[in-house]
């Protein structure tokens, strides 16, 4: 019955609406009935009316379903019908974008809002300790602040696929601002060349998570963190990166460019392997990333060429053995056992790998040698039982070369036996 | 199988008994070929260990006191560790070096004794009296935390 | 000929042992097992029963058609030589065999060959025992008085045929495996003879215990079972003679040296044909058998593949038995067939009969071992 009487006076409105001049002079379409809450006896919130598609976000969102409504953050009276009515004091309008994170946090800080949902509260306190939160408070209006990252109206929980923080979208979002293509842009457009985003995508941390969906592999809030963005300190990098590669940092630190780093210049982590556009770390880095600081011909650089050299013999022997162990395969013959010790030589130089880090190439050394002996013995061994097939055909010729010569041997005994007189 | 008899003993001639064991030799080749195959065939296979295969587990070095010693089982070679002092410990095989029986730890006198003609040997494994005279082999003991391994 | 001295010789070891055993006992012994198809006189000394036994003209024993007894000796000597050799390594635990037997074939020197010796010695043992059966058939060499030694070839040939069945499950491969399981359900359709040989198999389904047991059979009872039937044969055959076939002339033969040289000289081609095959043809490697994944296409070994066939074509109205039943009865009557042919002479023509219903029974069987092969395809 009501929803009857609400029709007409919803066109009415309109048309009166539409000599206002107002934020969006279009003719208003007829919502769902109730959307205005007139059904269900809360208070009647009108400001869709004349904001529907900022209605319709707001309604996708996590706010709208736990009772907040426009005037919420916005102020105002959501139940006038007029314009001037509607934008009476207090009226906060449009946010400035300064004043977005405490506003945000008026709610999000309160601890006793926030811990029935069990939500943290101390993102704002984060955020005053970021990048984004520390130049905006100088005056810089052009860093992130809350609904950059999280949305305007349309705020969804963030573990709702659909957010822009949830986890796999957490790239495209920090790389609205730090490097993905301009919006806008056609599908398939390139980042911007030499920004993190694109950096990171091209890197192996980006390949893993976005195109492999690998979700161990980081994105730019494992290493930055979110509200509290912040890209690590110089002599903070390891403990960042140490947080998945533990053991690569358990040696780097008994190394000497640890000591050289805590006492003032040392490489950490990003000098060789880059920072964002990561490669895959491979033994080809002692070529290349040694000789950025060290003279050529220097101790250091003997020192990085040898375990390198150690390392890739170990490899390549490794290889030697997995191709012996495919042509036994192939004749075939048996060769789990052969491959169970090839995986001990491989659990060796896994093992020396991370090592190169301390610089130690004794250690290195001994583990290197290690995979290749038993790689090597492998090899020799296989070798062994297939060279023995060529053997056997050698064999049999002989054999048979002896056999025939028998056979003539017994022929002529037999003739003579024919010949003795019988009994 | 049988050869056949050839009784040539009618027949004289350096020649034809020169022939006749050529004859013979020729052809028990093949019980020599036979012999080799048989042989290299029946040669049992080396037992040695692979890499990896040799280190055994001998407990801890807190709960050996100083002075005393453990068992350790392994197959055929059982082994003692022995705490000789605070921080030295020496794995020594337990089998007698006279006619092989295993060895039983005596501690109140901290020897290893032998049940079978009452050897004796110490802590480190040399002759203290009974029928045996070589030493006890010593085997390498790497200790990693407090857990003690054995190198066999 | 002198008579020996009684007096103890020194001049020559035989003499000393002479005096000491009965070394013609032993070699008649020996012979006993096919060298000789002739009977010594253990009264005499060695040497002089051994000439005189050789001056003997013989008919003609080791050429077609009575070479594929002798070659069946000879192939089941190799099978316990190389059998032996390999009971050196092999281990009959469900765990352990097929590592050791991928042991003996890649790491054993000469494992290959003494592994590869004995399955083709097997596989040509069944063959001509079989052709030997169906060459007494067309040969009339079952009636009297050699009804004993068709029954002991019959029986020969089927318990070869079990020193077979048993020999493929201890390889522990796939094909060995489940060949083995479909032969057993094969076995178990047989009413009698079915639970006995389960029972002395230990159950129904190959596990270690089963294994173990098979082994038993394979390296004691069956060889032990073929030798003491070998021995019948023999014994038999000297007995009653040599069967001559209807042409051949009885009289002319040539001495016993030169039949045992001719003996050597056959034992010698058939050694280097084995080891050809051997050489060149091994058997390839195959993985490890996995009891809870049944492969495709897996038949009962050749032999039983007529067997299968009769039992999977018995009608779904009758119990599996039936079917059983009856191949029990085709075997009872093969076992029975001297006291069923009734046929006054050996000869073709007046066994014609016989020979008819002979001639129809092969082709059913080698009709049943094609049906039985392709059932599988079939399916």
């Amino acid at each position: 019955m009501r929803a009857a009487m609400l029709f007409p006076a919803a066109v009415a409105m309109a048309l009166a609406a539409a000599f206002v001049p107002c934020a969006a002079a279009e003719p208003v379409p007829a919502g769902p009935a109730g959307t205005d809450r007139a059904a269900s006896g809360a208070p009647r919130v009108l400001c869709g009316v004349c904001h529907p598609d900022v209605r319709v976000q707001f309604e996708q969102g996590v706010h709208s379903r736990e009772g907040f409504d426009c005037t919420s953050c916005h102020g105002g009276n959501a139940a006038a019908a007029t314009v001037e009515a509607a934008h009476r004091a207090p009226f906060r309008g449009t946010p400035k974008r300064r004043d977005i994170p405490a506003l945000c946090a008026s709610c999000h800080a309160d601890l006793a809002m926030m811990t029935p949902y069990n939500i943290p509260a101390d993102q704002y306190a984060l955020y005053l300790t970021s990048q984004h939160g520390r130049r905006l408070v100088k005056g810089d209006e052009s860093v992130a602040v809350c609904t950059d990252c999280h949305g305007v109206h349309e705020i969804r929980r963030e573990n709702d696929p659909k957010s822009s923080v949830f986890a796999r979208n957490v790239p495209d979002t920090c790389g609205r601002c730090h490097g993905a293509p301009p919006p806008g842009s056609p599908e398939g457009a390139p980042p911007v060349e030499g920004s993190p985003f694109a950096d990171y995508q091209a890197g192996i941390h980006g390949q893993a998570y976005l195109q492999q969906a690998n979700d161990s592999a980081p994105t730019c809030a494992s290493c930055h963190g979110s509200h509290g963005a912040t890209p690590p300190g110089v002599g903070d990098v390891d403990k960042v990166c140490g947080q998945c590669h533990a053991t690569a940092r358990g040696y780097y630190r008994d190394g000497p460019h640890a000591r050289a780093m805590r006492e003032g210049n040392g490489p950490e982590c990003a000098h060789c392997h880059g920072n964002h556009r990561i490669a895959r770390a491979d033994v080809a880095l002692l070529d290349t990333a040694c000789a950025a600081c060290h003279e050529p011909g220097s101790e250091m650089l003997k020192v990085a060429g040898g375990m390198k050299a150690l390392i890739v013999g170990a490899r390549e022997e490794i290889g030697h053995a997995h191709a012996a162990i495919d042509r036994a395969a192939a004749i075939p013959l048996y060769v789990e056992d052969y491959k169970a010790r090839l995986e001990e030589a491989h659990t060796a130089l896994v093992q020396a790998s991370p090592i190169v880090h301390a610089l130690d190439v004794g250690r290195v050394e001994q583990l290197a040698e290690r995979a290749r002996g038993i790689a090597k013995e492998v090899e020799s061994e296989i070798d062994g039982k297939l060279g023995e097939r060529w053997w056997r055909r050698v064999g049999l010729l002989l054999f048979w070369f002896y056999l025939g010569l028998t056979l003539a041997v017994l022929a002529v005994i037999r003739r003579r036996a024919r010949e003795e007189p019988g009994g | 199988m049988t050869d056949s008899e050839n009784p040539e003993t009618g027949r004289q001639g350096g020649r034809r008994t020169a022939i006749l064991w050529l004859t013979r030799g020729f052809l028990s080749l093949w019980a020599v070929g036979a012999t080799a195959l048989g042989i290299g065939f029946l040669r049992a296979p080396s037992r040695e260990k692979r890499p990896g295969e040799g280190l055994v587990d001998a407990g801890t070095v807190s709960s050996l006191p100083v002075g005393g010693a453990r068992f350790v089982r392994h197959g055929a070679r059982p082994l003692f560790v022995v705490r000789v002092s605070e921080t030295e410990v020496v794995a020594l095989s337990a089998i007698c070096t006279h006619l092989h029986c295993v060895l039983k730890w005596d501690d109140g006198g901290g020897r290893l004794l032998c049940p079978c003609h009452s050897g004796s040997f110490d802590r480190t494994g040399n002759v203290l009296a009974g029928p045996a005279t070589r030493p006890l082999p010593q085997y390498r003991v790497e200790i990693r935390d407090d857990a003690i391994f054995i190198r066999t | 000929m002198a008579p020996a001295d009684p007096t103890p010789a020194r001049r020559s070891l035989a003499a000393w042992l002479e005096t000491r055993f009965n070394l013609t006992e032993m070699l008649a012994f020996l012979s006993s097992f096919g060298v000789f198809p002739a009977e010594l006189d253990t009264t005499r000394p060695f040497r002089e029963a051994l000439r005189e036994a050789m001056r003997r003209p013989l008919p003609s024993y080791a050429r077609w058609p009575r070479v594929l007894g002798l070659l069946s000796f000879l192939l089941f000597l190799f099978l316990v030589t190389t059998g032996a050799l390999l009971a050196f390594y092999y281990q009959p635990t469900e765990s352990e065999a097929y590592r050791a037997g991928t042991a003996i074939v890649r790491d054993v020197t000469f494992g290959w060959f003494i592994h590869q010796m004995h399955r083709w010695s097997a596989r040509l043992l069944l063959v001509m025992l079989m052709v030997r059966l169906w060459r007494f058939f067309f040969q009339g060499t079952y009636k009297a008085p050699r009804e004993a030694v068709w029954m002991a070839a019959v029986v020969t040939f089927l318990a070869a045929t079990q020193a077979d069945l048993t020999g493929r499950l201890l390889t522990w491969t796939t094909t060995g495996y489940w060949t083995t399981v479909r032969a057993l359900e094969v076995i178990h359709a047989l009413p009698v003879l079915g639970p006995v040989l389960m029972f002395l198999a230990g159950g129904t389904t190959p596990d270690s215990l089963f294994l173990t047991r098979f082994y038993v059979l394979h390296i004691a009872m069956l060889p032990a079972m073929l030798l003491a039937l070998f021995y019948l044969h023999f014994n038999g055959v000297r007995r009653v003679g040599l069967s001559h076939a209807p042409s051949e002339s009885r009289a002319t033969g040539e001495t016993a040296r030169v039949q045992m040289i001719n003996m050597i000289i056959l034992a010698a081609l058939v050694f280097g044909g084995l080891v050809t095959l051997v050489t060149l043809a091994p058997t390839p490697f195959e993985p490890a058998a996995d009891p809870a994944l049944t492969p495709q296409g897996m038949r009962p070994p050749w032999y039983l593949l007529a067997p299968h066939a009769i039992i999977e074509m018995t009608p779904t109205m009758l119990p599996r038995w039936a079917g059983g039943l009856v191949v029990e009865a085709i075997l009872l009557l093969i076992l029975v067939l001297p006291f069923l042919d009734t046929s006054a002479g050996r000869g073709v023509r007046e066994r014609r009969v016989a020979v008819a219903i002979g001639i129809v029974i092969l082709a059913i069987w080698l009709f049943l071992t094609w049906q039985g092969y392709s059932l599988e395809v079939r399916r």
